[in-house]
Order: structure tokens, then C-alpha cells, then sequence
């Protein structure tokens, strides 16, 4: 284990290495930072950069991006009032007041500090749970695979947004999507009399599409129903470096245990940053002793925001790298890009590529070293940045995701394959259709149909999937899944509708 | 007579992706004995449990009652009215994706900003035109420079 995470450091410490993970993490800080943006976005636009460079290098600006953009909602947060991404709306219940009440320096360093300790926890919890689960995986056969995937699949359409059909249709679509083209049998399949479309789609452009149009044309969208002035605000900030170390020596629990669920919710599919910060908010407020305190800028509050949000990141690296299962959009966007560089994901990743694992942890770790430095000295910067008007950025980034998807293979079809997914996307969302499951489906669809045929040339009964422990239980968990989901949506058809007969 | 709703569309407009896939899926390979399970078996499922779920969202939606809407001409006039920015932008993307191999990268990407920007800042102020052609001339051939040179991939 030492031996190759000294091999890796040694690969990650070159210097061209070095300056892709620092670009990567000001990239992914100035992608978190300006409202609408969001993490995924920001790897998106990165990722075509990485087509030509070597695994580890590409892998590495990835990771730097990951780690900046989970800590990139903290600028905007605190200076603005605004969450740069989902994942740091808490931040904003405390970070705002203190930054209003005259300390947008203390709200700043604290949430860096802790975003910077919730990343190292949570890759201690990676480098510690990841071979684990990787090495227990190792014996799973086909069946166990199928009926995990299956499973991830399941919780993830049920868990997106309380819209369990439509998020179980949209996993079956992405599936779908995956059957177009030459099959492992090198049959012909949906290509409808194109030629172009016989080598299928190229994962990426279709998920660029799917997700990309839809949060892009949402902003503009967003832009007219309310018209909001641009605030003044003031960028000049100083950090209170004495009391920043005070206020975290007192956090050291809160700190602990926010990473910590960081990490649980990032390794758990179809949850993020966003069910993380809200749950560590809630755990934090009822371990305080001062609870009537937090909303009105405590420290604590910062803390538990920011600490968990960044230990997604090492969290969600553990069943994407362990497994081979992504369980949120951006590593679902992350298991994309490696298999692009010829990685497969999986447990046999960390026997094959001990190396590239050891990358990750080393530029995470570096990544958080990097994020650190960046915020408290480009702070100012970064706030500035945030205020980018959504009209440039929309067209830039339209642009860039074209040429990303051209640049993929110098092929111009995966531009149209772009354009139609970017169309079904934003009708989709229309529709109030849940992505996360369609992508997910996407990345994972090619994996599933060879497991499941795999399973049935091993043996031609569908009821071996029933009669092995392990993969009954992880169908018994998909089923499981859904009907809690049912229920969810029950308790809230429920609760509108009462809310409905009060308002008459 | 009966609305159509967001479900509702979506749910016909799935049934009518099924039923074409569905009869696309004829046209795969048979089974043969080295592949007892055949090509189309897995697009098959998926299509099932497509099919099944858009059923059951259909039946949903015309379960709960649709909401009151005004005359369905004046609902797209309105339609095309709120959304006219977002369909021109689409529109360009589609020239933009049209015209790459036709007059190469560095003018259509310059086209494409300069007329999306256009479209979302407007074009009222001159600074406003100043902030859209020095952004988009700088940009689309900062992306040239970083792709070709920095990354070894040619552009069209």
C-alpha cells in the first residue's frame, strides 16, 4: 500500500502535474462560486481538456476541480447570500449574517478551514473503506454486479426528487440509450439505416446534453421570472487568521462528525452534497448546546456546512473506485472520464492500477492543500468572479461543451449527438423527468447487459438471481427501495394536499 | 375535451418512442444457438419497463384533474412568447453545429457568441457590444491557441 502511494505521489509531485491540480482546483473553486454554475458543471467544461493527456494527469485536474468545486459555494455564500451550488446551502444560513454583522473574513476562514479538514477526513475514510469494499466485491459474480447495479439504480430514481415513476423511467431511458449501435455480439441495433450511428453514443456528449441544456437554458429561464439588481457588495475582505484558529479549536467534535456524514452520504448513491450539508446542518444543531444560535452566524453552523459538503468528495470516490457504481452526477460524469482513458472503474482497479488510485488520493489531498491557499489569498477574486452575469456565461459555456464533444473523438457527429441530447434534456426537465437516473443509466447501461447475459450463459435459470444470497438481497433492497420511495411521495401527496384544504 | 398536460404529453410522446423503437427492434439479429438470449432481448426489457411506467403516468395524470387553462391558440402564442429566447438559442447552436465544417471553427464559434450574447445582454448600449465582441473574438481564439497547441487537437 505505502509502496504505491509513494509511486503515485512521485508521479502526482511533477511540477506539470502539480500546476493541472492547482488550475483544476481555481477552475473548480471559480465554477462553485458563481450561483447556477454548480460542480458538475465545472467538470464538464474541464474534462475535454483531459482527452489528450496521460490518465494521470487527466485524472488529477479532475480531482483538483472536484475539490475546489465543493468548496467554491463558501465565496458566494458568505460575500453574496447566494449558495454557488446545492451543495452549500446551509452556508448561507450563518455565513451571511456573520459576513453582515461586519466578519466576512472570520465566515470565510471558517469555512475554508473546515472544508479543508472535511476533504483529509474523508479521504482517510476512502483510503481506508475503498480497498475494503473493493476486496469484498472482488468476489462478486455476475449476478451480485446486475443485481447491485440494478439496485443502485432503483434508489438512486427513487431518492432524486419524490418523482419515483418518472425517475424509474428515466433510469431504464439512460439504459436504452446504451443499446444503440454494436452490441457484444456485434449486432446492429437501433441505427436506424445511419451509418453514424452504428459505433452507438459516445457517453460524454450525451450526458453533457442531457445535463448541460437543461441547467444552462434553466438559468436563462430563471434569469427573467425575477429580475434581481446586481448588490453592491464589498470585496475587500481580511482574514482574522487568530481567531479563525480559536473558533475551529472549539469545533473539533462538530468538525468530526459533519466529515464524517460527509462521507457517508457522498459513498451512499443517489444522495450528494446537498442531502449532506442539510443533514449535518440538522445533527449539528441538535448536538449544540446553543441551538436558538444557529441562523443567526454561528461558527458551528459554517462548520457543519462546509465540513460535510467537502467530505463528499472523498466519500463518493469509495463505490465509484470500489464498485464500479457512481452515486451521484458528478461521479457519475468523473466514472466517464476514466473509462474514456481506457480505466475501468471497479475492484479490480485497485489490483491493475494501484498507481492511479494512489493519484487520486495523492491530488485529493494536494487538491485540499491547494484550495486552501487559493481561497484565502484570491478571496477577493473569487468574489468578483461569482458576479459573471448568466447571459456570458451561458453562450461561453454552450460553446465550450460543443468543442469539448468535437474534440472527443474530431468527430462532428458527437456535436449533433450533443444537440439532440441537449434538446431530449431540456424537455425532459420540462417534464419534471429526475436527470440524475437517466445519466446514471448512461454510464452504467453497457456494464449492466453484460452482467446480466454474463449471468445467463454461466447459468440459463433468471432464478439463480434469487437463490444467491448476496444478489437476492441486493434485488430485496432495490424492491425495498422503491417502496419507501412510495411511501415518501405518499407522505408528501399527502401533506400537499392538506396544505391544499387549509388554503380553501 | 381533454387538456394536454406535461405528463400527459410526455407519456404519449414515450408510448410513441417505444412503439417505434419496438418495431426497430425486429430488425436486429435472431438468436442463434452461440447466442441463445439474442441482441434484442435487453432493449426489449427496457422498452417493457418503459412502456409500463409511461402507462402508469398516463393513467396518473388522467386521474387528477388537469388544471383550467385559456384557449389553446392563445396558449401557444403565449408559449412562443415566453419561450422565444430559449428557442433561439437552440436555433443557434443548431447553425452553430451546421456551420463548423462548412467556414471552420474560429468563425463559426466568433458567429455563435457574437450572436448568443447578442441575444441574452441585447444590444442597447455600446457598451454592451464592446463587452460582447472583445469577449467573443478573445475567447474563441484563446480556445484555438489552448486546443491546438496546449492539447494537440486539431480543430475544424
Amino acid at each position: 500500500m505505502t509502496n504505491f502511494f509513494l509511486q503515485a505521489l512521485a508521479e502526482v509531485g511533477t511540477p506539470s502535474v502539480l500546476g493541472l491540480i492547482v488550475i483544476g482546483v481555481l477552475f473548480g473553486i471559480v465554477g462553485g462560486s458563481i450561483p447556477g454554475f454548480t460542480v458538475t458543471m465545472a467538470i464538464l467544461v474541464v474534462f475535454p481538456f483531459t482527452f489528450a493527456m496521460d490518465p494521470v494527469s487527466g485524472v488529477s485536474l479532475m480531482v483538483g476541480v472536484f475539490v475546489g468545486g465543493y468548496s467554491g459555494g463558501i465565496v458566494s455564500g458568505v460575500m453574496l447570500g447566494i449558495p454557488g451550488t446545492p451543495s452549500s446551502i446551509t452556508t448561507v444560513y450563518d455565513g451571511y449574517p456573520m459576513a453582515q454583522k461586519g466578519e466576512p473574513g472570520r465566515a470565510l476562514g471558517i469555512g475554508v478551514a473546515s472544508s479543508f479538514l472535511g476533504t483529509l477526513i474523508s479521504v482517510a475514510v476512502l483510503v481506508f473503506f475503498g480497498p475494503l469494499i473493493a476486496s469484498f466485491s472482488m468476489n462478486f459474480r455476475p449476478w451480485e454486479i446486475t443485481a447491485l447495479i440494478v439496485f443502485a439504480l432503483t434508489l438512486v430514481a427513487g431518492l432524486s426528487s419524490g418523482a419515483l415513476l418518472k425517475g424509474l423511467m428515466a433510469a431504464a431511458l439512460g439504459l436504452l440509450i446504451t443499446t444503440v449501435g454494436y452490441d457484444r455480439n456485434s449486432n446492429l441495433r437501433f441505427d436506424f439505416g445511419l451509418p453514424a450511428m452504428g459505433s452507438g453514443f459516445e457517453i460524454l456528449p450525451v450526458m453533457i446534453g442531457i445535463f448541460a441544456f437543461s441547467q444552462l437554458l434553466g438559468n436563462i429561464e430563471k434569469l427573467k421570472d425575477e429580475k434581481s439588481e446586481a448588490k453592491k457588495i464589498d470585496t475587500n475582505v481580511t482574514i482574522p487568521y487568530g481567531q479563525i484558529l480559536k473558533d475551529m479549536t472549539g469545533q473539533k467534535l462538530n468538525t468530526l462528525r459533519s466529515s464524517l456524514i460527509g462521507s457517508l452520504v457522498g459513498a451512499l448513491p443517489g444522495t450528494g452534497g446537498t442531502v449532506a450539508n442539510f443533514l449535518s446542518y440538522d445533527q449539528a444543531k441538535k448536538f449544540s448546546r446553543h441551538p436558538e444560535e444557529f441562523g443567526t452566524g454561528t461558527p458551528s453552523g459554517i462548520v457543519a456546512s462546509e465540513a460535510s459538503n467537502s467530505a463528499v468528495a472523498g466519500g463518493a470516490f469509495v463505490p465509484t473506485l470500489a464498485l464500479g457504481i457512481p452515486g451521484d452526477l458528478p461521479m457519475a460524469i468523473m466514472m466517464g472520464v476514466l473509462i474514456l482513458h481506457g480505466i475501468t472503474p471497479g475492484p479490480m482497479m485497485f489490483e491493475q492500477n494501484p498507481v492511479l488510485v494512489g493519484a487520486i488520493y495523492a491530488s485529493l489531498l494536494i487538491g485540499a492543500v491547494v484550495m486552501v491557499l487559493c481561497n484565502l489569498l484570491l478571496v477577493r477574486w473569487f468574489a468578483k468572479i461569482s458576479l459573471i452575469p448568466q447571459q456570458i456565461l451561458v453562450p461561453v459555456v454552450l460553446m465550450l461543451c460543443a468543442i469539448g464533444a468535437y474534440a472527443l473523438n474530431n468527430n462532428l457527429f458527437d456535436i449533433w449527438v450533443l444537440f439532440i441530447f441537449g434538446i431530449i434534456g431540456y424537455l425532459l426537465w420540462k417534464a419534471e423527468v429526475p436527470l440524475t437516473p437517466l445519466i446514471l443509466g448512461v454510464v452504467l447501461g453497457d456494464n449492466l447487459e453484460r452482467q446480466l447475459f454474463r449471468a445467463l450463459e454461466l447459468n440459463e435459470s433468471w432464478m439463480t438471481f434469487l437463490t444467491r444470497p448476496l444478489s437476492a438481497l441486493f434485488l430485496a433492497l432495490a424492491v425495498a427501495s422503491i417502496l419507501f420511495s412510495l411511501y415518501q411521495d405518499r407522505k408528501i401527496q399527502r401533506l400537499k394536499n392538506a396544505a391544499l384544504r387549509e388554503n380553501i | 375535451m381533454l387538456t394536454l398536460t406535461k405528463d400527459r404529453a410526455l407519456a404519449l410522446a414515450l408510448l410513441l418512442i417505444v412503439a417505434v423503437m419496438w418495431v426497430e427492434s425486429g430488425s436486429i439479429a435472431p438468436p442463434t444457438s452461440w447466442q441463445p438470449y439474442g441482441s434484442a432481448l435487453f432493449p426489449r426489457i427496457l422498452l417493457v419497463v418503459i412502456g409500463v411506467f409511461s402507462l402508469l403516468i398516463l393513467v396518473r395524470s388522467l386521474l387528477t384533474k388537469a388544471p383550467e387553462r385559456a384557449g389553446a391558440k392563445q396558449l401557444i402564442g403565449e408559449w412562443f412568447q415566453s419561450r422565444r429566447t430559449i428557442l433561439a438559442l437552440f436555433l443557434l447552436f443548431g447553425l452553430y453545429a451546421a456551420l463548423l465544417p462548412v467556414v471552420g471553427y474560429i468563425a463559426a464559434t466568433i458567429g455563435f457568441l457574437v450572436a448568443s450574447l447578442a441575444l441574452l445582454m441585447g444590444i442597447n448600449t455600446r457598451r454592451k457590444w464592446m463587452i460582447n465582441l472583445t469577449l467573443s473574438f478573445t475567447l474563441a481564439i484563446v480556445i484555438f491557441v489552448v486546443f491546438r497547441y496546449g492539447l494537440n487537437v486539431w480543430l475544424p
